[in-house]
Order: structure tokens, then sequence, then C-alpha cells
């Protein structure tokens, strides 16, 4: 069980809240609140130890593609990058398509 | 003047073979427990050898009785087989009845198979794709015996090999007329077979086996196992791909992705509009996660490798469909499946373990030589073909006035396995298993430059419109996640690319992510597939969870 | 049915797992090698009980498992396991087993001072590993890779201060899990060719039979039919890495239809997962032999 947190810089400012996924195994729960902040902030808790690098990596690759400003709260359980990758895509639409 | 030369030594070796076993044999028919006594009377040291491992059906009764065979009679044979499955197919060479083995696909052996060649227990001609290695048995390697398997056979030897005739009437053809000794392990002996798949003529030995030969399912995939990624592949692929460039024939490779393509033609091919418009024709074996695509008019013919357990009775009730028999039951053919697979199709679409910064793919990994299989054949662009069809038109390169079409390869993978380790590399494991095999070459399953598109769950990378390496290796990385390849990919360069349409996203294509759930699939598990076959698919037991 | 059958080697013992043993059977070892097991976690400290504790709680198992008609298609034992392995699948008389269990034992408990032990890398390819390893090795302080559990899980063998600087560097490379393990003894390392050297002496006079099935070989991974190997593997074990991995793997190739998992400890669970994903699997850690007799006999009803 680890706790990660990170910020980005971000640009688009979310209008409402989302919530996409299940902390179901190999699965994630993405929960993005609006936010006052200037950038992005990301509360990951997480039942695989030892990924901070991998979770930079897909985080990093997330925000330069969809530099979504909220903030994030992520309940992960062991869920693969490609499958960390869908949820907050999915949440990314979510808001776009509202 | 020298001496005439002889010219009939085969047949008079043939000849004298089978004289040696005549009193074990009624015609053409011998008794099961006279088996072992027949190979060894027939085989002789050093003898060329097919047994048939194909990739579904085993001869495993005449494979059983190989290995029991005395080496001191029976050894170092050099065999020839499509598919190393079972056990025995390398005990015989632990046991020192054969040494030399030249094979295609190695999935169920794959690492007993790495050690033997590493402890030098096993020595390997060559890995090749199937049809290769038919091709080879009327050129180079033209064995002295084979050993096959049949459903049913009559007193006079005619052959009924039914659904699962597979690759045995090629095999069969290659000793017939070159006088080869042909011996069958029957499951049945009738008085009238209901087809003859292979005339007596061309057999020598008739052995009913102890049981039925082997049959695995290996195509029967349960589309409860299907992810959402999977599903959201699929979406991007049928989206992207098949409509994009109007494909009308193609091979699924099997695994799941290709299932979920399967599962979404009736639901999320309905929606676009595409019912009628694409993939009538499919070289493919009997499936059952196309049932429902079957059922909702989407398909008008398939021809099949093999047979697929369970899948009998609704194949002889849909003939229309399948290729039956005037008996009423199916036929397959493999070798004729990888002929259309190499000349008569638009597209393949398969997954792979690996893929390197270049495109290139394979299924081998340390410790594990799994083979090619049909791969590398369905998977390669024909330069012979040329015929025109929009989908293979639609690849021409705008530049040259001498061009033409091409093939469409479609390698579809998550970019991490589900060890949760990269697919994207930027070296193979092939490359240190080429070392440790001792191989000419590293064994690629399918190479850069006939891969025409990736697809991930990040989206899809149009190789076919990249017009040098490095771009190539751009696309590649704008859809290779977070591996060390994708890692290295930057967003300017992404946003080219996708501004050129080299590399589309989901929302570049129109996909939204959110309607990748499983109920867009028109089955979601063995019993909705029964119902969609109207009762006539009968899965095997290891399907039946609800039984 | 084609059933392979694992037996682990130290690490699930505890107080009170003889209890269900045979009692004949413990009494004829008892006095066979003149010695009381205390059965306790005190006596479990000494390498003679739990050694062969751990060898008569799994002969007793197998015992019992044939007696109701369930035998082996396949076996795997993981380092001190091998030898109830060896003696399931036929190779192995029983009145052999325990006293070359015992001689291990003694050769072990005395063969390493204070200050040798082993470790674990998770995360990394073992080829990643052996490329720290050589950076750190040598013959003053040697550490070497052992034991290979599944890919990604790489065993360390050698002197503690050499363990901890591969550790170290393990971390600093990306590695998910990197620390020692509780085991005192530099065991299944070059470390170790000594005691293998004195065990494969005692074998030469311990007649061993042709397995009746296939024996998973810990010093290759490779499935043996000759007695040769087999006895290669019960004596060398020690001072070679054991290839579980490539043990499973190459077992995955035979196509069992059921796994049964011998005591004490589910230690293999991850790697089971991995490779045979949910086939049939028994543990008689957790379930009563009569149990497993019951389900093992259901399955091989329902089989096609």
């Amino acid at each position: 069980m680890e706790k990660l947190h990170f910020n980005y810089a971000a640009t688009e400012k979310i209008a409402h809240p989302v919530h996409i996924g299940v902390v179901a195994s190999g699965d994630l729960e993405v929960i993005m609140k609006p936010t006052t902040n200037s950038e992005s902030t990301l509360d990951i808790v997480t039942g695989s130890d030892g990924f901070k690098e991998v979770w930079g990596n897909v985080l990093t690759r997330f925000f330069d593609r969809y530099p979504l400003l909220a903030d994030f709260e992520i309940n992960d359980f062991g869920a693969t990058p490609g499958v960390v990758n869908l949820r907050l895509t999915q949440a990314m639409e979510a808001l776009k398509n509202e | 003047m020298s001496e005439a030369r002889n010219w009939a030594t085969h047949r008079e070796a043939k000849a004298e073979k089978l004289s040696s076993v005549a009193s074990l044999l009624n015609g053409k028919l011998a008794k099961t427990s006279d088996a072992k006594a027949i190979l060894e009377n027939l085989i002789a040291p050093g003898d060329k050898v097919v047994l048939e491992g194909d990739n579904q059906k085993q001869a495993s009764f005449l494979s059983k009785v190989l290995a029991s065979v005395d080496p001191a009679r029976v050894h170092d044979l050099h065999m020839i087989m499509s598919s190393i499955s079972r056990p025995e197919h390398l005990d015989i060479f632990e046991d020192g009845i054969a040494s030399k083995m030249d094979f295609s696909f190695a999935g169920p052996q794959s690492t007993r198979v790495s050690q033997m060649i590493a402890d030098g227990s096993l020595q390997v001609g060559d890995i090749h794709t199937y049809l290769e290695l038919y091709a080879r048995m009327f050129v180079d390697l033209i064995p002295n015996v084979v050993l096959v398997a049949a459903d049913k056979v009559d007193r006079d030897g005619n052959l009924y090999t039914g659904n699962n005739t597979e690759e045995t009437p090629v095999i069969v053809e290659s000793a017939a007329f070159h006088d080869g000794i042909v011996i069958v392990q029957a499951n049945e002996i009738v008085d009238k077979v209901p087809r003859v798949d292979i005339p007596a003529d061309w057999v020598d030995v008739v052995i009913p086996a102890d049981e039925p030969y082997q049959l695995e399912p290996l195509f029967t995939r349960d589309p409860q196992n299907i992810t959402e990624l999977q599903i959201l592949m699929g979406m991007m692929a049928i989206r992207g791909i098949y409509e994009k460039h109007n494909v009308q024939s193609v091979n699924h490779g099997v695994g799941f992705n290709t299932a979920a393509i399967e599962l979404l033609l009736p639901t999320y091919g309905e929606q676009l509009g595409l019912k009628g418009k694409i993939v009538p024709n499919w070289e493919v074996n009997p499936t059952p996660t196309l049932i429902p695509a079957i059922e909702s008019g989407w398909v008008q013919s398939i021809h099949s490798f093999g047979g697929e357990v369970g899948m009998e009775q609704y194949i002889a009730a849909r003939p229309d469909i399948f290729f039956v028999g005037p008996d009423g039951s199916m036929r397959s053919n493999r070798a004729f499946g990888q002929m259309a697979g190499q000349y008569a199709l638009d597209m393949f679409v398969g997954s792979t373990l690996q893929i390197d910064q270049y495109g290139n793919s394979s299924t081998v990994t340390n410790g594990r030589l799994s083979g090619f299989g049909g791969a590398p054949n369905m998977g390669s662009n024909p330069t012979g073909r040329r015929h025109s069809t929009p989908a293979w038109q639609s690849l021409r390169p705008d530049n040259d006035p001498l061009g033409k079409g091409q093939k469409l390869v479609v390698q579809m993978v998550e970019t991490f396995g589900s060890n949760k380790r990269p697919v994207f590399v930027d070296s193979l494991d092939a490359v240190e298993v080429r070392k440790e095999a001792k191989l000419q070459n590293v064994p690629i399953m399918i190479y850069s430059e006939d891969t025409t598109h990736i697809v991930t769950e990040e989206g899809i990378a149009y190789l076919y419109k990249t017009s040098s390496m490095a771009e190539r290796q751009a696309a590649i990385e704008a859809i290779a996640g977070v591996t060390p390849v994708g890692l290295r990919s930057n967003p300017a360069q992404v946003a080219d690319l996708r501004a050129r349409g080299i590399v589309a996203f989901p929302e570049d294509l129109g996909v939204n992510r959110n309607q990748a759930t499983r109920s867009l699939l028109a089955a979601q598990n063995m019993e909705d597939l029964v119902k969609w076959s109207k009762g006539l698919y009968n899965p095997p037991a290891k399907f039946r969870s609800w039984s | 049915m084609r059933s392979l059958w694992i037996f682990p080697g130290q690490g699930g013992q505890h107080a009170g797992m003889l209890k269900d043993v045979d009692p004949a059977l413990r009494e004829h070892v008892e006095q066979m090698l003149d010695l009381k097991l205390l059965d306790t976690d005190v006596a479990y400290q000494d390498s003679v009980q739990l050694q062969v504790g751990i060898e008569l709680l799994q002969v007793s198992q197998i015992n019992s498992l044939k007696a109701s008609g369930l035998k082996p298609s396949l076996v795997a034992g993981h380092s001190l396991g091998v030898f109830a392995a060896a003696y399931a699948i036929g190779s192995l008389q029983q009145d052999d087993l325990f006293p070359l269990v015992k001689r291990r034992a003694e050769l072990m408990q005395g063969a390493y001072p204070e200050g040798y032990g082993m470790g674990v890398v998770v995360g990394m390819s073992r080829k990643q590993v052996e490329d720290l390893v050589a950076q750190v090795h040598s013959d003053e302080h040697p550490v070497y890779a052992s034991n290979q559990n599944s890919e990604d899980q790489t065993a360390l063998s050698g002197e503690l201060a050499a363990i901890d600087q591969v550790v170290k560097l393990a971390k600093d490379h990306g590695a998910t899990i990197a620390m020692r393990l509780k085991v005192p003894v530099p065991s299944h390392s070059p470390l170790m060719a000594d005691v293998a050297t004195k065990l494969s002496a005692l074998l030469e006079s311990v007649p061993l039979t042709k397995p009746n099935g296939i024996y998973l070989a810990n010093n290759t991974g490779h499935a043996v039919r000759q007695v040769p190997q087999v006895e290669a593997d019960l004596s060398g074990n020690l001072a070679h890495p054991v290839y579980f991995e490539a043990m499973m793997a190459v077992a995955h190739d035979y196509q069992p239809d059921s796994i049964v998992n011998f005591s004490p400890g589910r230690p293999f669970r991850k790697v089971l997962g991995q490779k045979f994903g949910d086939l049939h699997q028994v543990n008689l850690d957790q379930m009563s032999v009569s149990d497993v007799e019951f389900l093992l006999n259901k399955w091989e009803r329902g089989t096609n």
C-alpha cells in the first residue's frame, strides 16, 4: 500500500466533478474535482508498491496531451499502465462530452 | 558404357519394407497391438518422418507408439513436424529415436524445446511458417514415412478426415507420389465412409488407435475474459481500419483482441452502419465468437484451416457459410487456407508479445522458443499478388507510377502485457534467442516493412503512411504508452503526426472511450453464444461453467 | 488424471505441523534416525529437526494420497522438497530418504558461520540482477544470483555484506522490492559445493529407480526421466540455483490437469497463478488429506 502525490502544470479548468472506474482487481477509480489552484494536484493510493516512476510517466504523458486543471483522487488496485490511461482518458472524455 | 542406373530404388525399397509386414496386414488393415512392430519394420534409421502434430489434431496414438520403439532399430530420424505439441514429440529425441527436427510451431512445448536446443539434445534444421514446411515436403524435405490421423477408414483404406482434415492431405500427397510410406491411425474402421477425403490408393497401412486422436479447442475464447481495453481497441480497429479501408476479406489471428472485434460487429459495427459493407469473406477457423456476426447476416463465406471442437453441428446447419461436403460435414484444409491467407485476403489482424522500436514483432522470448505457425505467412505482403481490391489498393503509394497495393497487416497489442512488462522494447528478446538456439536469423514473426498498422489502447499508427524509418519510429512512439519506446515520444511530434493522419487517437476516429464497456459485446459469455447458435454450438467441458 | 505434485522446502514450518502425521511412520523414522521430533518453534531453529520434520510431513501426506489410489504424473520439489518429490515419483525409497535428509541438515548446519545468508530482488529480470551481482561479487565478499521462483523474482546467496550492496544497487535501479531473507545459509550457490560433494558421496550407495513419471530438476529446470539426472539433482541442488520458474514452465508444457501443493506453507501461489491460471489446485496446508482426495477424485470423474 503506497500513497503518492503529484503536481502538474495545467490549463483547462473542469466545470464539474467526475467519477470513473471502480476499485476492483486490475482496475482503479479516478475522481476529479474542480479546483481554484493554478496547477493540478493528484493524490494516489495504490495497492502495488514501488511503481512511483511508472505513475509519473503515465501522468506526464496524460497531462502533455490533456492538460486538465483539477484535483485528482485516484484509488488503484493493481491496474496496468494501459488501464490507468483508459480511466484517465475516459474521465477527460466524460468532461468534454457534457 | 557404364552400367544402367536403377531408377526405381525408392519404389523397390518401399516394396521390400511393406513385404516385411505383409503377415501383419489384412489388406491395409493392421491390429492395434502390432503398431510397434509395424513402425519398427517400416521406419529405417535416418528416415525423414512426418508425424502429424497439426495445430489442433494430433496423431497421438502413433506418437506414443513411436516413442516406444526400440532405439537400436529405429534411430537418428529426421522429424518434419508442423507442430511440436506433445511431450512424446520431444521424448523421442531424449531417447535417441530422433536426432533432427524441422518444424513450424512449438507453442505447447516451447520451454522444453528451448532447453533441449540449449543442451544439445535437439538439433534443429530450421523453423518455418506452415506453408513453407509443406512446400519443402515436395522439394528438399521429401518424407520417407508419414504418420497421420483419420476419423473413419473403410476396409479398403479410404480415409474420412472430416472437420479436422487440416494438413493430412498435403502430408499424404508428399509421400504417396514419391514412394514414401503412409501409415494412418484411425478412430474407427467402418463399412462405408461418409465421404472420401483421401483415397485408399494413397494409403499403405491403417492401424485402429486405442483411443480417439487428441483434438484441442484452440480457437475458442470465452467472451467473459474480454477486457474493456480490448473492446476499445476493437472499436478503433473497426472504425479506423475495417471501415476506413473498406476491408472485404480477412483472417483473424487467434486471441482476445480479434474475438472482441467479432463480437463488436453486430453491435458497434451495426451502429456505424457497416453491415453488408465490410468483411463478407473470411479465412479463419470456425471460432464460436463469430456466431453472432454470422447469425446477424454479416458473413457470406468462411473457409477454415481446421475445425473447432463443439462447432460441428452449427457448421453442418450453415452450409451456405462454411465449406461443407455433400455428406454434411465440414472439410478444412490448412495448406489451402494458408495459400488463401497469402494471396486472397485484404487483411490479417493479429497480436504479438513484443514489438521493437522499428515495428518488428516476435512471440519468441527468453527460454521459450514457440516457433512461427502461420503468422509469418498471414502477416506478410505477397509481392506476387496482381489482382486489385479497394482495401489493397488503398495502400498504394502516391508517388510511384509503377506502384501497386499492399496487404493490410495489423498488429493489436496493449502497451504492457499481463505480466506488467512492456510490449514495446528497444530490442527483441528474439535477438538473444537467436544465439541461444543457434539459429541463422533472428526469429522475427512479422517484419516492420510488412506491418501496415499497429493498434494499442492509445490509438492507431498508420505505418504504411510513413515515409522514413525515423517517421515510422515516431509513429510507434506516439502510441507506445509509457514503455521505454513510448517515453521517447514528444508532444510536438505527436501533434504533427495526428494532423497528417499518421497517428489517430480515439477522439480522432470519433470513437468514444466511455462506450467501451462489456455490454457492447454481442455475447457476454459462452451461454450467450450457445443461445445465438440456437443451441447448435456445443462448448467443450472446460468452457462450460454453468452446467 | 495428469497431476503435478509440488513439495516446498523450508519456510512454511510451524509448531504442531506434525500433528496429523501417521503415528506409526513417525515412530519408525524417529527410531531409524535415533531422533525425537519435538515439533515446536524452538526445535525448528535446529536444521535437523526442521528438515526431517518437513520431509516426514510430506512423506506422510504422499503415503495417504497413494493409499487412496492417487499418484503424480509430474513432481516438483523446491530445495529440500526434492527428496519427497523423488520418493513420490518412485525413484527414492522411504527408508533411504530420511537418513539422507538428516545428513544433509547436519552438513548444512555446520557449513557456514554467521555473516552469510540470502536475499531477494523483485521487479527486475534475472539478467539485470546478474549484472548487479557481477559488480559486487569478489572472492572475499561473494554473492550470487540464486533461486528463480518467478520471472521477476531472483534470490541472492552469499555474504550478507555483499548481499546488502546488491540490494542497495537494485533499489537504485528500480527494483520494486529488494531485501535480505531470514535464511542463515548461502543455499543454492557455489559456496555450498562442499556439502554437495559429500551428499553426492552418500548417494552413491543409495539405490535409485527410474522415475515413474516426470521429475522436475531444480538445478537445470529440466524435466528428467532418468536416474542419473535425478541423482545429480538430489546431491547437487544445494550448490545450484533452484530454477523453479523454468520447472513450472516445463510442467505447463506437459499439460497437467491438476496441482497438489504439499505442506508446509503456500509459497508458490503467485508463480502458479501466472503459469497455470485457474487450473484445479489443492493445498494440503489448508485442507485435510481426505478433502483433497475427495476433490481430486471428483475432478477425475468430471474430466471428459
